[in-house]
């Protein structure tokens, strides 16, 4: 515990303290949960309805019976929950668990035993899914900081990712009856780069038949089309994270403070027209204060030949100009500084309004 | 036209719906208790309190949107969650079909969970309980027996399973967790930090009064309607009329039992908060521990009735143990020390504290 601690003290980078330090729910695996779960309960069913139940005269006659009953329905469910979730490793998985299940059987010549066999290879392979399922759910680590939140996870290969708090566009929250009851839930931070996005793909396709009496030609034609939604994997979420509403708060807080805010943008643009100002006095001055000591020798030339040429009038008309400059860039800054003002004011009016809605409320 | 043809004419088609309304408010009294023990362990049990809302609204808004359905009035929008559940009809229709809908709103989660629970029973457990033995009436009492015999029959062996049920048998073991998944969300009241005032059951109550009393046009409609079957099912010596009132009362009584045994079960959760871990474990332990062993007893020395001597030594020996845990681990029951003995010494050391005091 302690060494664990010292270790994610030593990943801190300056200034940056531990907020909170996360891990997914007990119950947010529920969907891989409930695959063990099934295989359980149908493997105690298929026990009961081979061995006890009223129906048990209908497998006695054949030892293959159960076994394929067993096995049918298993991979008519994996099948199902395969469609609907779009996942066809829940299929594979009940087919690796019948494959292997049916494989031990004749190895061992336990088929006659199959009534037995079932169930208890049910169980045993449930308690081992739950197993791995739960050591899975401890390889979650989320550190939330102030500057940042931390992805940790994998079991033999160690992931890791880091989101900071100012890249973060869009923050997507959800939570499921199951959350809801339990109080966890699952929030994923979007940033600009896409991190936090998955894309659902459909495809729709129809036959095609083109050509007259003399000629058909038949094909397939359809088209595609790809949706962004927020996904991520669990180790790149806040995957069921408890307890949920108080963490959604806290980082969107953290996010918050680390955005800029409108009234903050427009003191920085201020900032910057006042910098162009002071610059572009700071060179008038410049010009001003020159002396021909400073100027080089052939530009000194230049200017007596060009004050041969011109009229002794000229200096004051460069004066002028100078004036006229110097009015100009302070009727700037004045401008600047009215507006600046001007925002200051609607703003405080703005805190006031909302001050007395909250006090009326 | 004398008594006798009064009684059946005008007061006959009343007692079946007299019947059923008497299980009824019985049914309300059990939904009300249960909303109190709930309400009393919802500090230290709220995943528990969500679930019961959660399944108090589902069944609400199923029920809403199955009168939308009959009524054809078609379903827009369906939200469910935790303390909130909502179902638009795409099309408004008003009059009786907006009647027929709201009556589904408010009477339907009283009845149609338990009636999905009656429905297994009869399928999958005993497809025997289905019968009515007496049906054609024609007098106010004899309605009342036909009415509390058909009760009763069904009562008989609905009990009879109960009493002798086989947590063995995957349909039994569906069945009570069916029961106690209904009983826990057959209450539309809403148990929580804030009170919701139209997820209660005195807002039901009050919506049925309006629903009922509001446009009597439609309660007369449904009076007329129970006359006109009584009389045809009299004129051709059928019992119907009775029939159905009858399974109404069957779905009141399953209601009824699924309720009793969720308070049980709340009751035990509620005596097992006293104790502190892992003793308040044990009663939980002691469930299936001792009757899987008299399961496994049975098995081996085979006897009569030896579910149901599961069962009660199941009951018995959680009872014992839980009382003897208040008794021995908790003050619950004022054994540990006397309240006369608690105060003198109290006293004592008031006076103590009250010595040092004044010393300092």
């Amino acid at each position: 515990m302690a060494r664990k601690k010292k270790e994610r003290e030593e990943d801190l980078l300056k200034n940056e303290h531990i907020q909170r330090v996360l891990s997914p729910h007990p119950l947010s695996f529920m969907k891989l949960q409930s695959l063990c779960l099934f295989l359980i309960i149908w493997g105690v069913v298929v026990g009961w309805l081979v061995n006890f139940s009223e129906w048990k005269g209908l497998f006695s006659g054949n030892v293959w019976l159960p076994v394929l009953a067993w096995g049918l329905v298993l991979l008519l469910v994996g099948v199902v929950t395969s469609l609907i979730a779009i996942r066809w490793s829940v299929f594979f998985l009940y087919l690796a668990v019948f494959v292997s299940a049916l494989c031990l059987m004749l190895w061992q010549n336990w088929l006659s035993e199959s009534a037995l066999f079932i169930p208890m290879f049910s169980v045993a392979v449930s308690i081992v899914g739950f197993l791995m399922v739960e050591l899975y759910r401890r390889s979650h680590k989320y550190v939330v900081s102030n500057l940042r939140i931390t992805f940790k996870g994998g079991i033999f290969t160690k992931e890791e990712r880091t989101v900071r708090y100012d890249k973060i566009t869009d923050i997507n929250a959800k939570q499921g009856i199951l959350g809801q009851i339990f109080g966890f839930g699952t929030i994923i931070p979007i940033t600009q780069a896409g991190f936090g996005l998955g894309s659902d793909k459909s495809f729709a396709a129809g036959g095609v038949e083109i050509g007259g009496k003399k000629g058909k030609l038949l094909g397939i034609a359809g088209g595609g089309k790809e949706v962004q939604t927020p996904r991520a994997r669990s180790y790149y979420e806040l995957h069921g994270i408890y307890p949920y509403k108080e963490i959604k708060k806290l980082i969107e807080n953290l996010v918050q403070d680390n955005v800029i805010t409108p009234y903050q943008q427009e003191q920085v643009e201020f900032q910057k027209q006042q910098v162009d100002i002071q610059k572009q006095m700071r060179d008038l001055l410049k010009t001003q204060t020159k002396t021909p000591r400073e100027r080089p020798a052939a530009v000194i030339a230049k200017m007596r030949q060009e004050e041969d040429d011109e009229e002794e009038e000229e200096p004051e008309e460069q004066e002028e100009a100078y004036e006229q400059e110097q009015v100009d860039i302070q009727k700037q800054m004045k401008n600047l500084l009215k507006k600046q003002i001007e925002v200051k004011e609607e703003t405080a009016e703005e805190q006031d309004e909302e001050k007395e809605e909250k006090e009326k409320e | 036209m004398d008594g006798s043809s009064i009684d059946t004419f005008v007061f006959a088609p009343l007692a079946p719906i007299l019947g059923l309304l008497l299980f009824w408010f019985i049914q309300l009294l059990f939904i009300e208790s249960q909303r109190y023990m709930l309400s009393k362990i919802w500090h230290k049990h709220e995943p528990l309190c969500r679930f019961t809302n959660f399944l108090g609204i589902l069944y609400q808004t199923a029920c809403h949107a199955l009168g939308y359905t009959i009524t054809r009035s078609g379903i827009s929008d369906f939200v469910i969650s935790v303390d909130y559940g909502k179902v638009a009809p795409k099309k408004e229709k008003q009059g009786i079909f907006e009647w027929i809908s709201n009556a589904f709103l408010f009477i339907g989660p009283f009845f149609i969970p338990a009636l999905f629970l009656l429905a297994y029973f009869i399928l999958l457990i005993d497809p025997s309980a289905f019968s009515i033995p007496v049906g054609f009436y024609e007098f106010f009492s004899t309605g009342l027996q036909n009415f509390g015999e058909n009760i009763y029959s069904f009562s008989e062996k609905f009990f009879v399973f109960l009493s002798n049920i086989d947590f063995f048998n995957p349909l039994h073991f569906g069945f009570f967790v069916l029961l106690i998944i209904v009983g826990l969300g057959i209450r539309p009241s809403y148990i929580g930090e804030t009170k919701k005032e139209k997820i209660d059951m005195i807002y039901d109550l009050k919506n049925i009064k309006n629903l009922l009393f509001g446009k009597p046009l439609y309660l007369i409609f449904l009076l007329v309607l129970a006359y006109i079957i009584f009389y045809i099912s009299f004129f051709l010596k059928h019992g119907w009329y009775v029939a159905l009132f009858s399974i109404l009362g069957w779905v009141s009584i399953t209601a009824i039992v699924a309720l009793i045994i969720t308070q049980t079960i709340i009751l035990l959760i509620k005596n097992t908060d006293k104790l502190s871990r892992p003793w308040s474990v044990l009663p939980y332990l002691v469930i299936p521990v001792s009757y899987v062993i008299m399961r496994v007893l049975f098995f081996f020395y085979p006897v009569d009735f030896s579910n149901s001597i599961s069962l009660i030594v199941m009951i018995l020996s959680t009872t014992l143990i839980t009382f003897l845990l208040l008794k021995y681990k908790t003050n619950k029951f004022k054994t540990k020390k006397s309240i006369k003995k608690a105060e003198e010494e109290d006293g004592k050391e008031e006076k103590r504290k009250g010595r040092r005091s004044t010393k300092e």
